[in-house]
């Protein structure tokens, strides 16, 4: 594997070239390809990364197509679907991880090129004695380790490819999310609207009833109170729609200029039962897959570790660090020893202890995916219940008691302010109702990012 | 429903086919006399005496007598306490308490000095007692539980014995637990007439019982807990259209009997006549002391009869004047809209409510509005008359006085038409100018009283 040392350099880079052909050139799509296949086949929509102005050009049009509205003539956006789209095509950040993948691109094609043979001069005084040094050299290290950085080089792109592919998958979980809370952020606005306009109603109302004298000034001023809480009410929904508004433009890459449908979308009319989540999730999860990845290194590396005990290629240990809430690290470093003292049965078992350890992180993937599955499942049933509840139960109840009151009120058995307090009420039961629609689809969505893609129906149980 | 027709079938078929039997189980009936049941909330006709002493029977508003049965002479009656579901007025049913499929309860008419004995079953879930007020009878006849009698316990039969020795007016209820079992209407009617038919005698002589309840609008059961707030105000547990009305011949001496059975007192007022009151709790009041009245107010507990000639024909209103008490159900706690103007904000109020409708800008009056309203509530004013909504419910009725109608006759003879020119009509000619008053000039300062809420020069002050 490893060119002797002692062979001519020519016949050393031909072996090499040959042991690395196909590997150690720069692809067309800058390996953007199977990450653009990686997030078709799990969410149906595919990402694109603005290389070129024509390119830039293209995602622009497609934006704007995508925001559209044949009925009006300003930009709209029609669904988290189209605001997924958008995000894969038009998120900054996202395009600069996509710029990532050329840099290990590079690296990887840079890693498989042999060393271009370098020619140095030196002129040197040492008082009346001039030296000068001559050379033509070729980077012997290079030339050696050429195949092992390639192939360890291959494995970083791979990894690289996958996290990126990850990064996708979760900015458009993220971008769902932040779809949902906008377009629920806004219906609880529209409903506050009319809810401080029921209060400034019943406070105009007794305003004027307490100067005609119908009601005390104790009883107006209650109701003045209550409008000044709608007020406050509306104040904040009003808020808290803009934040949502701008944190869904900042994924899409876009400025809050466009507007979002009035309502959530309806609730599934039943979920699917699916009885293989936790098969989906370990086949389409790319932390199980690139834990597996790791591990398919690791074991190629610890081969490569027994048989050249005496070099040490490479510190396994270094190949893929990953700490929680740090970026993954990933590298290499290789180092030729003379073997005197040492040789290399420390190296081995250190190499098969980092194999096992790679096994155990495997183990832990998957066990950690299946948790997640399950739970992201569990969770996005109980919104559902939750959420139909509201719609089913909760809801009609209200506006029966809405409707038993105007009863009442026809009967004169309650006044007015009966209704308008009764309406308020409602108000918090609908704000509830919108909230529980909403966090179903968060549910949905975070179940889809648990699972790495899109759920698969399956059978009913 | 008591529509008019219905009303007129049954009331032709009279007691005998209108009362079945069956409440008492047949071993016991061997022992026990019949316990008829009154199905209908229609007036029934009067239930002349078959046997016994002789007597001009009485006829209670939409309600009837308890038939008996003479047992070696004594007049033997059966009274059944249990549920039972009153029609209020058509359109409202109330699950009260009551005998004999009813409540209030039957009639009781005995004569002075007859032996009485009336057999009580209990057929209520909890103990009960009847307490002949008015009575005098023998202390362990009285139906007070635990003071004189141990209470009926439920599904056991007492039998009270006495003679009537007091003619006059009277009525019965429990005397146990009697804040739930009167809440709940247990009450009833006794006429003891007197022992010479001719004393006293009229020609129609009308009963019934002043009752109050606490229906919550949508709901059937009276809540037993109410002291005063009471939303129903009733005679013989009907409110006003659902009471019948007071059908008399003209030039009739009429008598009018009730009873107070609510918690608050009821000052009866009858149109177009004079009357007396002819007799109280505790019997009848002597010609000399008889005070003329057109309205006569009737205390909590207590029992009057009033007399009077009807020499005037028409439809005469007969009516509590409690104004609220010629209401049903309505809101005790309502601002009043009147003046307000709505028209600005009813925008936004429909925005929230679709169904809203503002109401009472103009007073109280629901004239001719017809609205949805709660399940089993009676609209708060209600009935029509010949010339429009009469706006009233509750305790009110009407004495219709026509000529030659038959002596038993009570069948309704639909409204009055008044002969012409004695209508009140509108003026259309040029308008008479107002007296005024003439200018105060005597140097002294006039006093101005500034309401709050009045325009003028004082606007906007609070």
């Amino acid at each position: 594997m490893i060119p002797h040392v002692s062979r001519p350099l020519r016949a050393a880079a031909v072996a090499a070239c040959a042991l690395l052909a196909g590997c150690a050139q720069l692809s067309p799509d800058g390996g953007f390809g199977q990450v653009e296949q990686a997030s078709s086949t799990r969410l149906g929509q595919a990402p694109a990364w603005n290389r070129t102005p024509q390119q830039t050009q293209a995602s622009s049009e497609h934006v704007r197509q995508l925001l559209h509205d044949p009925a009006n003539s300003t930009p709209r956006l029609a669904s988290a679907d189209d605001a997924v789209q958008i995000a894969l095509i038009n998120n900054p950040d996202l395009q600069a991880d996509f710029a990532g993948l050329g840099v290990a691109e590079a690296d990887l094609v840079q890693a498989g090129r042999l060393p271009n043979p370098g020619f140095s001069f030196k002129r040197s005084h040492a008082g009346d004695d001039l030296k000068i040094e001559r050379s033509l050299s070729l980077g012997l290290m290079r030339l050696l380790t050429l195949p092992a950085a390639s192939r360890i080089e291959q494995r970083r792109f791979e990894q690289v490819r996958l996290s990126l592919a990850s990064r996708v998958l979760s900015v458009a979980a993220q971008t769902r999310q932040a779809y949902y809370q906008a377009v629920a952020a806004q219906q609880g606005l529209q409903y506050q609207k009319q809810v401080a306009d029921a209060a400034e109603a019943a406070h105009a109302l007794a305003a004027q009833m307490a100067r005609l004298g119908n009601i005390s000034q104790l009883d107006s001023a209650r109701e003045q109170f209550f409008y000044g809480q709608a007020q406050t009410s509306l104040q904040q929904a009003r808020r808290l729609a803009a934040q949502h508004k701008e944190s869904l433009a900042r994924l899409l890459g876009l400025a809050p200029d466009f507007s979002l449908p009035a309502q959530l979308p309806a609730l599934p009319r039943q979920l699917e039962a699916v009885d293989d989540i936790e098969q989906q999730a370990l086949q389409q999860r790319l932390d199980v897959e690139a834990a597996r990845t790791e591990l398919e290194g690791l074991q190629t590396s610890l081969g490569l570790t027994r048989a050249t005990r005496l070099v040490n290629v490479l510190d396994l240990g270094a190949l893929r660090t990953t700490e929680s809430g740090k970026p993954v690290e990933n590298g290499y470093e290789i180092s030729l020893e003379i073997p005197l003292f040492d040789w290399g049965e420390a190296r081995v078992a250190k190499a098969e202890a980092i194999y096992l350890q790679g096994a155990h992180k495997l183990a832990a993937a998957v066990l950690d995916a299946r948790a997640q599955a399950r739970l992201a499942w569990r969770e996005r049933q109980d919104a559902y219940t939750l959420a139909r509840r509201y719609q089913d139960e909760w809801l009609p109840l209200r506006q029966r008691i809405a409707d038993e009151n105007v009863l009442r009120y026809n009967g004169m058995l309650v006044s007015v302010f009966i209704l308008l307090a009764d309406a308020r009420e409602q108000a918090a039961t609908v704000n509830a109702a919108i909230e529980a629609q909403r966090d179903f689809w968060i549910a949905d969505a975070s179940l889809q990012l648990a699972l790495g893609g899109r759920p698969t129906q399956g059978k009913q149980p | 429903m008591s529509t008019p027709d219905k009303q007129r079938r049954s009331f032709l078929q009279g007691a005998a086919l209108a009362v079945t039997a069956g409440a008492v189980s047949r071993a016991g009936a061997a022992a026990l006399p019949e316990a008829p049941l009154q199905a209908s909330p229609a007036t029934q006709p009067p239930l002349h005496p078959a046997n016994g002493r002789p007597y001009q029977p009485v006829v209670t508003l939409n309600g009837w007598s308890l038939p008996w049965r003479m047992n070696n002479g004594v007049k033997e009656f059966h009274l059944v306490a249990e549920p039972v579901v009153r029609e209020i007025a058509p359109g409202m049913k109330a699950r009260l308490w009551g005998y004999n499929g009813q409540s209030p309860g039957p009639t009781i008419e005995v004569v002075e000095g007859d032996r009485v004995r009336i057999f009580v079953t209990n057929k209520l879930p909890e103990a009960t007692s009847v307490h002949w007020h008015g009575q005098r009878l023998p202390n362990g006849m009285d139906g007070v539980s635990g003071l004189t009698q141990p209470a009926i316990p439920p599904g056991k039969t007492y039998v009270y014995e006495f003679t009537a020795r007091r003619a006059g007016t009277f009525m019965y209820h429990p005397h146990a637990d009697e804040m739930v079992q009167m809440a709940m209407g247990m009450m009833g009617f006794w006429v003891t007439h007197p022992k010479d038919p001719g004393f006293m005698r009229v020609d129609r002589d009308f009963v019934f019982l002043m009752n109050a309840y606490d229906i919550a609008p949508g709901a059937s059961v009276p809540k037993v807990s109410t002291m005063l707030d009471f939303n129903l105000w009733t005679w013989n547990s009907r409110a006003f259209p659902g009471i019948d009305p007071l059908v008399v011949r003209q030039n009739d001496r009429v008598r009018i009997r009730v009873g107070n059975l609510t918690m608050t007192n009821h000052p009866l007022h009858l149109h177009g006549h004079e009357f007396s009151v002819t007799g109280t709790d505790g019997g009848w009041v002597p010609p000399a002391a008889r005070w003329p009245e057109v309205t006569t107010d009737i205390a909590v507990g207590q029992m009057r009869a009033i007399e009077f000639d009807a020499t005037e024909e028409g439809d005469w209103a007969l009516h509590c004047h409690k104004a609220h008490h010629t209401m049903n159900a309505m809101g005790h706690d309502l601002p009043t809209m009147i003046g307000v103007d709505q028209s600005k904000v009813l925008d936004k109020i429909t925005r929230l409510i679709p169904d809203y409708m503002a109401m009472g800008d103009k007073g109280g009056s629901m004239g001719e509005m017809e609205m949805p309203l709660p399940e089993n509530t009676l609209p708060m004013m209600t009935g029509r008359g010949p010339y429009g909504p009469i706006e009233m419910g509750g305790m009110f009725s009407t004495v219709k006085v026509r000529k030659q109608l038959a002596r038993d006759d009570y069948r309704d003879p639909g409204w009055y038409r008044a002969p012409a020119g004695t209508v009140a009509r509108p003026w259309n000619g040029p308008a008479p100018s107002a007296a005024r008053a003439p200018d105060r000039d005597d140097g002294k300062p006039t006093l101005e009283v500034v309401k709050p809420g009045m325009q003028g020069g004082h606007q906007g002050h609070h």
